[in-house]
């Protein structure tokens, strides 16, 4: 029986390879849409590792120092003005009422600034991570839950190798199942530094966070390494910004009376506040505002595609009534008529699916960065749920046609014109 | 001829009303998605307010950096143009104005963000904007960093619910400002001269600025005909390799003056950013390509129904080939049939898309935006819909003439 259905395709090769190939674009547009929106579902669904109720942060602007290159000298002198300033600005801002805790950052959720760094362990495995620095409190400002250890304080202040958090995924690339609370990260250190770079320092892990998602809850987790920034030491990290969390009540009318508060301590420094909420939503909707746009078009094109393929096989249905006609004459029933048409789809359906997975499946193998891959479960489910929507889309295309060449009495089909 | 083809589609067209509808529709849609796109990039490019005289503009927006491993992306700084892009052969004016920054302006309890640019004198005489109120300031307000400041109707909107505004002072960024001018709003697609509102350069909190090679600010060079371009951006990219970097871990600095066009070109993806040369035509292959790729799916439907017809006709074509028609007649036939129906489809998809701008513009996706059908979108369009139209009838059309009369008369092909 297959084996005659695919002679009958055959037979008509020219138009099928053409029916095939518009079936198999519908199956890789469907593919995209089904992967990009399946891979944000998953990533929604898992933790994001603080909460960002009550924060707002306070973006700080401040004129350009001199180069360190060109005038080592001035650049330490300005770079010194710069801490002592904002640490008088972090001590304002923790002595409004208003405020419950304020901590300096380098970045902080859904803030465009991010920085991604790697580092290469002793065993030669290389592990790229999102790089942050933050002062003490940061964690609990966005309240991240720590799974082992703590959050920075000032028991490092004296410590021999740089204090560091890092996230379960993270800890569980370099340590395995191992606690690695106390533990440093085994490093392999580059021998022949040059004298110019800055020296290779150990990093102990003083705690395990769940996670510190960034860019918000549709980006994909990865690991996350945190270091401590320091306002009273050279070389203690650059603040960019101040993050606060409010008493409860307090409401957007405190943003003026901050910003004049921060803007006494530093007349030619400038400051940009933004709720979390705000650029919360913003940086949602860089996810899902593409996504739409791309599902919008895809749903055009799919519903093209359906009346172009359901008037294509009806034109075909008529033009073959003579054959149908002469099958039922045979003794043929309608709905062995009505399945042989539908089987013709559904072989047709097969083959350009089976190209389909075939040309997706190449994917995998292209060399992307890390934060592009997407898991393989993920892939495999996008790959089952497009085939089923085609199936579901061709065999609806083949239905009503399909019924036209069962219903149809033989003596009539015989001597269609 | 042409008639007598085009009285054949009318009714070829009535006769099968089910996959006319279905043509159309595809078609119809096809063209919308490329027209949207066409007019939003021509709202982006194309010259008009204040960049009337964009074909005699050339501007630095980026500026890098590059060293054996380091890289540095961002703008130009002042000092860049300030000491190497001045006397530039063939140049009118030159100005320099910082990029945007956002700025907070607080009424009682409203916050209200805006984004501000800093700009000299000449700004005014390079941009053409469109004054409601007042004047633009002059070079002396910026040499003596008076605190004066040009609003857009959106911003007179915000801070003054469009009261007249000038002369009245407004605080911005714990700055306080007067009010001398009040232009037409820029939609912020036109990223160079786009903001809310302007004040002059000096009036930053520091000067610090002033002896910067490389951050926050853009120039533009009106030049004084479209024949010195090239000579533009010939001296000022000779004159960057001659420039001592202030940092030595960097050994080039790559800032051309482009047209706009390529300046965007210099951002898209497969960019040569550390060549000086011209990226417009890399963008143009891409979007071509890309173009390519959105109507392959909407083309092989439009193939497959095409075909379908074709079949259906079988028995005209039989009959007319058996009387003698020459294969030739027979392709233009049916090319013209399909150029006929896409250019309808295409009248269809510029009514619908007219319908889509105005919801964009309405939505307020990007701010200010003026999205329209204008003469030179209209061009566009024909040209896209009887592109479409050639592309997608071709093969059925050959398809069609190669049909032998026999097996034409008896019904179609049998294979």
């Amino acid at each position: 029986m297959t084996r005659h259905l695919v002679r009958l395709i055959w037979n008509r090769k020219r138009q099928n390879l053409l029916l095939t190939i518009e079936i198999l674009c519908s199956f890789l547009v469907l593919f995209v849409v089904i992967l990009i929106g399946l891979n944000f579902s998953v990533n929604a669904s898992k933790t994001l590792g603080f909460d960002t109720d009550r924060v707002w942060s306070v973006d700080v602007g401040r004129p350009p120092s001199p180069n360190a290159r060109a005038d080592e000298a001035a650049a330490k002198a300005a770079e010194a003005r710069e801490r002592e300033t904002f640490q008088r600005l972090l001590v304002a801002a923790r002595e409004l009422p208003q405020i419950e805790i304020a901590a300096v950052a380098f970045t902080a959720p859904y803030i465009n600034a991010s920085w991604e760094s790697g580092l290469e362990l002793a065993d030669g495995r290389k592990i790229d991570y999102l790089y942050n620095r933050v002062g003490d409190d940061f964690t609990r400002v966005f309240s991240m839950p720590i799974e082992a250890g703590r959050g920075f304080s000032r028991e490092d202040d004296a410590a021999a190798a740089d204090p560091v958090l890092i996230n379960v995924e993270l800890a569980r690339k370099v340590f395995g199942n191992a606690n690695p609370v106390g533990q440093v990260i085994p490093q392999k250190f580059d021998k022949a530094q040059k004298p110019a770079d800055p020296p290779q320092r150990k990093k102990r892990v003083v705690g395990v966070i769940e996670d510190f998602r960034q860019h918000g809850k549709y980006s994909m987790p990865q690991p996350v390494l945190i270091d401590r920034l320091r306002l009273d030491v050279e070389d203690g990290g650059r603040a960019e910004r101040i993050v606060i969390r409010l008493k409860p009540g307090t409401t957007a009318s405190f943003e003026p009376v901050l910003v004049r508060r921060l803007q006494r301590e530093a007349a030619d420094w400038s400051f940009e506040v933004s709720t979390m909420e705000h650029l919360k939503e913003r940086k949602h909707s860089d996810y899902i505002m593409p996504l739409t746009v791309l599902a919008i078009l895809a749903g055009f094109l799919l519903l093209m595609v359906t009346l172009g393929l359901t008037g294509v096989v009806w034109q075909s249905v008529i033009q073959r009534l003579r054959e149908f006609g002469l099958r039922r004459a045979a003794g043929a029933s309608g709905r062995s008529v009505r399945g042989q048409v539908m089987a013709e789809m559904a072989v047709m359906t097969t083959f350009a699916v089976l190209a389909g997975v075939l040309l997706v499946g190449q994917l995998p193998f292209l060399p992307l960065p890390e934060d592009l891959v997407i898991p393989g479960g993920v892939f495999a489910a996008a790959i089952a749920l497009s085939a089923a929507a085609i199936y579901c889309l061709t065999l609806a295309c083949g239905w009503y046609p399909s019924r036209l060449a069962a219903r149809m009495p033989p003596a009539e089909a015989l001597r269609y014109e | 001829m042409l008639r007598h083809y085009l009285t054949m589609t009318i009714a070829v067209l009535k006769r099968r009303p089910f996959y006319t509808a279905i043509s159309l529709f595809g078609i119809s849609f096809t063209l919308l998605v490329l027209m949207v796109v066409t007019a939003m990039a021509d709202h982006a490019l194309a010259p008009m307010a204040p960049e009337s005289r964009q074909d005699r503009m050339l501007g630095v927006v980026s500026a890098r950096m590059f060293g054996p491993d380091n890289a540095w992306s961002s703008n130009g700084g002042y000092m860049l143009f300030d000491k190497h892009a001045r006397n530039l052969p063939g140049v009118e004016e030159l100005t320099i104005f910082s990029s945007w920054q956002t700025v907070s302006t607080y009424l009682g309890d409203q916050r209200i963000t805006s984004n501000i640019k800093r700009t000299d004198g000449a700004f005014w005489r390079v941009f053409d904007f469109t004054f409601l109120e007042g004047s633009p300031y002059s070079q002396a307000d910026v040499d003596e960093a008076r605190f004066v400041a040009v609003l857009t109707r959106a911003t007179r909107e915000k801070l003054f619910s469009g009261q007249p505004a000038l002369g009245k002072t407004f605080e911005a960024d714990g700055q306080t400002f007067r009010v001398v001018g009040v232009v037409e709003n820029v939609p912020d697609i036109r990223i160079v001269p786009y903001a809310d509102f302007y004040v002059p350069t000096t009036t930053s909190k520091s000067d610090a600025y002033k002896r910067e090679i490389m951050g926050g600010f853009i120039a533009v060079a009106l030049a004084r005909t479209t024949d010195d371009l090239p000579k533009i951006r010939e001296e000022f990219n000779a004159r960057l390799t001659r420039i001592t970097l202030p940092d030595k871990s960097y050994t080039t600095l790559v800032a051309p003056f482009e047209t706009k066009y390529d300046t965007i070109a210099r951002e898209s993806p497969f960019a040569d950013r550390q060549s000086p040369d011209r990226q417009g035509p890399k963008l143009t292959l891409l979007l071509v390509i890309l173009a390519l790729l959105f109507v392959t799916l909407p083309t092989v439907n439009l193939v497959n129904v095409n075909i379908s017809r074709i079949l259906e006709r079988a028995s005209e074509i039989g009959v007319r080939k058996a009387f003698g028609a020459p294969m030739r007649t027979l392709v233009a036939q049916f090319v013209v049939e399909n150029v006929f129906l896409t250019l309808l489809g295409g009248a269809l998809g510029l009514v619908l898309s007219a319908f889509v701008l105005r919801a964009l513009n309405q939505s307020g996706f990007i701010a200010h935006s003026a999205f329209t059908i204008n003469a030179r979108v209209f061009a566009y369009a024909v040209l896209l819909a009887i592109g479409f139209g050639l592309i997608s009838g071709v093969y059925p059309a050959w398809r069609m003439a190669r049909l032998r009369p026999v097996e034409a008369l008896k019904g179609g092909p049998s294979r």
